[in-house]
């Protein structure tokens, strides 16, 4: 049964561009429900950022439709202050005060300055730069600068906020933090739809996702849904005491593809139909094995997977 | 009234940006120093040539020449066997001239050819007019109308204090190019270096194209005015000092600043560095990297289009004086001049005028346009038929 209190705020229908020789994007169609954290994922040059610029009406589409339902003006590219953006290169003053940088920002967006300079001294207090606000930017780290990117985005507290690459440049630990902070927006209310390669982190935030290679659609749905449907083979990761030998591996059945890890690691994928208990007895057979892992594929390797399919 | 408010937040920005009271008053102390320097060096430097040049004649029979020059030269009158002495002296100290003169002819000696030389064949010149006159027998009143000049009473039915007029339409020219060149350089740093550091995305993100030009022009306008007022204050304070100084009364300044003609020439002015500002912008939307770009040298159009307005001067009602009035990027600096120093019709002006503006109103919506399907090409840079064709498509 529809499920009517969810409301749809983005509808991407049948969206086409193409540039002087290439095709950027073909086709493509998703939708974002309040409260989603989309991600959009693949590989370089996919046209993930292509499609987030049609988005936001800085290029525009040859064919498609996308309609808006963010503040209850249908069809219509809602306001600046509804909309936060993090674009995928970094674009900020580099020569002008951080703190004077994001006041800007926010206020072109609506934000009264008074209350932008409140929220970006807390926000900059958060992200541990607040004893920089009066720097330039051109002073700090590409991480410390992706930081004041992303805060520049979401400063105004947007109802939707559109994050390409937002995990660019930063460490682990700062990822970790900004899955936090996504998290944190998102639960105040905030919709994301964001473009990124790091698919360990994706699977921590997301609940939709969409799979594009070459500009066409190869997965649009839940991120449960990409598992139970491109999920269900097995993978086993063998170890090897020394160097793996390949012909150790031959008289082995039932694997749709190896891949070679590094010189004592081997990932094998079996499919869906595979007897497992057939396997693991041949591999009580093979010499040399220290360690035996398994598991379902993860968003990685799906991506992997997808992608490779698709290219052949 | 969103557009407006977002047109005035952009404004604000690029003025405070661009807009710093310390660099500018460190570039007046800057002209002031070298200013001054130039002045009292050049005074200092040319202190010698004030004091009167010594000549030493020979064969001045009758006095007379060495009369007429006393007052201007300190004269010697010295015996022809002395010439041979005084030349190997001129070789030594390389100073002094010798006259020598047999009625017809003057020989000049000197170590070498100076503007004191220059000077003095005037006056030998002159000498030698009253001479002749004196020798065919003119008496010396025949001989002061004859030197007299014309006495001519001017009357003319337009033309009044037009002089002081045009003084000022070219002053506010000047202020023009002035402000169009500091806003050059700034829309340079802002539109290229925004592209380069792809801000722009950012920011067209937030606000339409149209709104971040019109905001660039203003902002970046406002800057290039506030250099014109502050040279134009500068300016008059300079002159009020000049003319203290030379004994002139101070009170001639004021007779410049006629504030009917200010009141014509300021809006012609503003809205011409608004012209081209727009064209600027439009311009470096389309350049990715200044250090390279061909279209950079298009940055010096303005001066060309000035440098034209100023051939109203020669005739201001000829065809082409009337063209170069109304003329959108001329007419900001020629229509002042012409209304200067011939008679202009207020429809004349009112209608350049309007022209003015909606040219400007077109510009800006064409450099928006540029500007869109520019910002996010940073590769190569596009030809103007590529521009054309992509703002077609968008």
């Amino acid at each position: 049964m529809e499920n009517h209190l969810i409301k749809t705020i983005l509808k991407v229908s049948s969206l086409s561009k193409s540039f002087i020789n290439v095709k950027a994007v073909q086709n493509i169609s998703f939708s974002l429900e309040q409260g989603d954290i989309f991600a959009f994922l693949g590989p370089n040059g996919a046209g993930k950022t292509t499609t987030l610029r049609i988005l936001l009406d800085i290029i525009k589409s040859d064919n498609g439709q996308i309609e808006w339902n963010l503040n209850g003006k249908s069809n219509k590219l809602p306001e600046a202050g509804l909309i936060g953006y993090l674009p995928e290169e970094r674009g900020l003053y580099l020569d002008i005060p951080i703190l004077k940088s994001l006041i800007y920002l926010a206020s072109i967006r609506g934000m009264d300055k008074t209350d932008a300079k409140k929220t970006a001294l807390e926000w900059l207090e958060r992200i541990g730069l607040a004893d920089r606000a009066k720097e330039k930017l051109q002073v700090l780290s590409k991480g410390n600068q992706q930081k004041i990117q992303f805060v520049a985005s979401i400063l105004h507290q947007p109802a939707f906020a559109i994050l390409d690459e937002p995990f660019s440049g930063l460490d682990p630990l700062n990822q970790e933090k900004f899955i936090d902070f996504i998290k944190e927006i998102n639960n105040q209310g905030t919709t994301i739809l964001l473009s990124a390669h790091q698919m360990p982190l994706v699977e921590k935030i997301a609940n939709k996702v969409s799979l594009i290679n070459n500009g066409k659609e190869l997965y649009n749905g839940s991120l449960s849904g990409i598992y139970q449907t491109f999920g269900k083979k097995q993978i086993i990761e063998l170890q090897f005491e020394s160097p793996l030998n390949e012909s150790t591996l031959q008289n082995l059945t039932g694997i749709e593809s190896v891949n070679i890890i590094d010189d004592s690691r081997v990932k094998l994928t079996f499919g869906e139909t595979t007897d497992m208990k057939s396997v693991l007895s041949q591999l009580v057979k093979v010499e040399g094995i220290c360690d035996i892992t398994s598991h379902k594929p993860d968003l990685h390797e799906i991506f992997l997977q997808l992608v490779k399919t698709h290219r052949q | 009234m969103k557009y407006w408010k977002q047109v005035i937040t952009v404004t604000r920005w690029e003025f405070s940006r661009f807009f710093k009271p310390k660099n500018e008053v460190i570039g007046i102390v800057i002209m002031l120093v070298v200013s001054s320097v130039f002045y009292f060096g050049g005074k200092f430097a040319f202190s010698d040539t004030d004091k009167k040049l010594e000549i030493s004649v020979i064969n001045d029979i009758d006095f007379m020449l060495t009369e007429f020059l006393k007052d201007d030269y300190i004269i010697n009158r010295i015996p022809a066997q002395q010439k041979s002495k005084f030349l190997d002296r001129l070789k030594k100290e390389k100073d002094g001239v010798l006259l020598e003169t047999d009625g017809a002819t003057f020989t000049l000696f000197a170590y070498k050819n100076s503007r004191d030389i220059k000077k003095l064949k005037t006056y030998l010149t002159e000498y030698h007019k009253q001479r002749e006159m004196q020798r065919i027998g003119l008496s010396p009143d025949e001989l002061s109308a004859v030197l007299s000049p014309a006495s001519i009473v001017e009357t003319f039915l337009y033309t009044d204090n037009s002089k002081n007029r045009l003084v000022l339409s070219w002053f506010f020219a000047g202020l023009m190019i002035l402000a169009v060149f500091l806003s050059f350089a700034y829309q340079f740093t802002a539109i290229t270096g925004e592209k380069q550091l792809k801000i722009t995305e950012q920011i067209v993100s937030a606000i339409s194209p149209q709104v971040w030009m019109d905001g660039k022009i203003l902002g970046i306008t406002l800057t290039g005015i506030s250099s014109m007022i502050t040279y134009s204050l500068l300016s008059i304070i300079g002159g009020v000092l000049f003319f203290q100084f030379t004994g002139l009364p101070a009170s001639v300044i004021l007779e410049y600043l006629y504030l009917p003609s200010i009141a014509l020439y300021l809006p012609f002015a503003l809205i011409g560095v608004l012209i081209w500002n727009a064209i600027l912008a439009a311009i470096a939307s389309i350049i990715t990297d200044p250090n390279n770009s061909g279209k950079s040298s298009l940055m010096m159009l303005p001066v060309v289009f000035v440098i034209a307005s100023f051939l109203v001067t020669r005739d201001p009602d000829s065809g082409l004086s009337v063209f170069l009035s109304w003329f959108p990027l001329t007419s900001a600096t020629a229509m002042p001049m012409r209304w200067a120093i011939t008679e202009v019709g207020f429809w004349q002006l009112a209608g350049s005028f309007l022209l003015l503006v909606l040219t400007f109103y077109f510009l800006r919506k064409l450099a928006a346009k540029i500007f869109r399907v520019s910002i996010l090409i940073t590769g190569k840079e596009p030809t103007w038929g590529e521009v054309y064709k992509l703002s077609k498509q968008s």
